[in-house]
């Protein structure tokens, strides 16, 4: 398959690239893999060779893959396509999978190891902050999955009733401020007792789930909003 | 690059949809949201989420009277003729023919430009901010807070910014956390 494609919308990737060079290019973007249930090995292949492969679209792959090497990177809405709604619906389940079974929990043990150095305040305080903050995110996935996509499933089986974009009014805006304060509080209150090495990936962690729940964030908002929309206008 | 938080006020729906849409797609700007009054940004403001302002130039009487605005700059959006002294008072203005680049430049440039009334270089926390972070952290309203400490919602939200810019923390469980962390109240709060 060698589809044509425009991609001066894309950030620098091109279908053409190999897999190699563009994690290369970005480490990051392995988590777009497994979230995308993408097999390894990829050995030489491009990345529309890939898609082809595993059968995913090549614009919506190399779309999600700029949104992530690039947090300010928009969509263009004349390459969204109402067939790629049931496929980025998967890719966001994948995420909120990803969130609750890796992210958090792993952030939650590295949390753990931290507290042990920590005076019984600030151990039960952290502790319960962060428990909540997980509760908050998961009960907003919970909704999404329960009050959008749900719908959005109906709408893939021909139900366009209530498919508009007025279902996507989910604020995003509160999980970033209490993601930038976890990351506020745990920054200012680590404690000295504890390794250094520690204390270093205790911060990589908590900023890189920040920075990864801005980004799931901006899928939902400038790819999934934008495709509901179009979908609507298609089949109303 | 930083990207300036820009809260769009404006209840003529299709200009602020389109400046949206424009701001949306530059990478210097991001959109925090829209709104019809000035009244319903006060409360993203206090909680420092936004860095520039466009606004309908008439609502101007609502911008003057909005003192947490005077530490955010308000780049006015011009859709009819208004006396030249009022557009003068805002940092900047667009009108419905400005192009799509300068709207992007103009209010990025606006984001830029140093506050008439900067927020103090200290980052402790001074008395009054200390009583307002115990009220907020406590579950009080800007209004509770205001009446409690005698002082007006407006001060109380300018406050509430500065404690915002110096905490690095927005949420009122956030602050509630640093609050009892820094033993300001007692941890049976939270």
């Amino acid at each position: 398959m060698n589809k044509k494609i425009s991609t001066a919308h894309l950030a620098s990737f091109s279908p053409e690239m190999k897999i190699f060079e563009l994690v290369e290019s970005s480490p990051s973007l392995l988590s777009i893999f497994s979230r995308l249930n993408i097999r390894l090995p990829f050995g030489d292949i491009s990345i529309s060779e890939m898609c082809e492969r595993e059968g995913h679209s090549v614009e919506l792959f190399m779309m999600l893959a700029s949104m992530h090497a690039d947090t300010s990177f928009r969509p263009s809405k004349e390459h969204l396509k109402p067939e790629m709604l049931g496929e980025i619906i998967e890719y966001l389940r994948a995420s909120h999978r990803y969130y609750a079974e890796h992210m958090l929990p792993h952030t939650a043990a590295h949390l753990e190891k931290i507290l042990q150095h920590c005076d019984t305040l600030s151990q039960s305080v952290l502790r319960r902050f962060y428990d909540d903050y997980t509760q908050y995110i998961i009960d907003h996935f919970n909704e999404e999955e329960r009050n959008i996509f749900s719908i959005i499933d109906g709408c893939a089986e021909g139900d366009a009733r209530e498919c508009n974009c007025n279902l996507f009014d989910m604020p995003h805006a509160d999980i970033d401020d209490r993601s930038n304060d976890i990351a506020s509080l745990i920054f200012k209150n680590l404690p000295e007792e504890a390794p250094t090495s520690l204390r270093c990936t205790m911060l990589e962690h908590i900023y890189a789930l920040r920075d990864d729940l801005r980004r799931h964030s901006n899928v939902e908002m400038y790819l999934l909003r934008p495709l509901i929309e179009i979908y609507s206008n298609t089949t109303r | 690059m930083k990207r300036h938080k820009v809260a769009i006020v404006d209840s003529a729906t299709v200009v602020a949809e389109g400046i949206a849409a424009i701001l949306s797609r530059s990478p210097r700007t991001e959109v925090v949201g829209i709104y019809r009054h000035i009244a319903e940004i006060e409360s993203i403001i206090a909680a420092g989420r936004v860095d520039v302002v466009v606004a309908s130039v008439a609502q101007y009487h609502e911008i003057e009277a909005t003192t947490s605005l005077n530490n955010i700059p308000v780049v006015g959006m011009q859709s009819s003729l208004i006396e030249e002294d009022i557009v003068r008072r805002f940092n900047a203005t667009i009108t419905l023919y400005t192009s799509a680049e300068d709207v992007e430049r103009i209010v990025a440039e606006a984001a830029e430009q140093p506050s008439e009334h900067n927020i103090s270089e200290s980052h402790e926390l001074s008395d009054r901010e200390r009583d307002v972070l115990v009220l907020v952290a406590r579950g009080f309203t800007n209004k509770e807070i205001a009446s409690e400490l005698n002082i007006s919602p407006h001060t109380v939200i300018s406050h509430r910014k500065n404690i915002v810019h110096k905490t690095g923390i927005r949420s009122v469980a956030g602050l509630t956390v640093y609050a009892v962390l820094n033993k300001l109240v007692d941890s049976e709060l939270i």
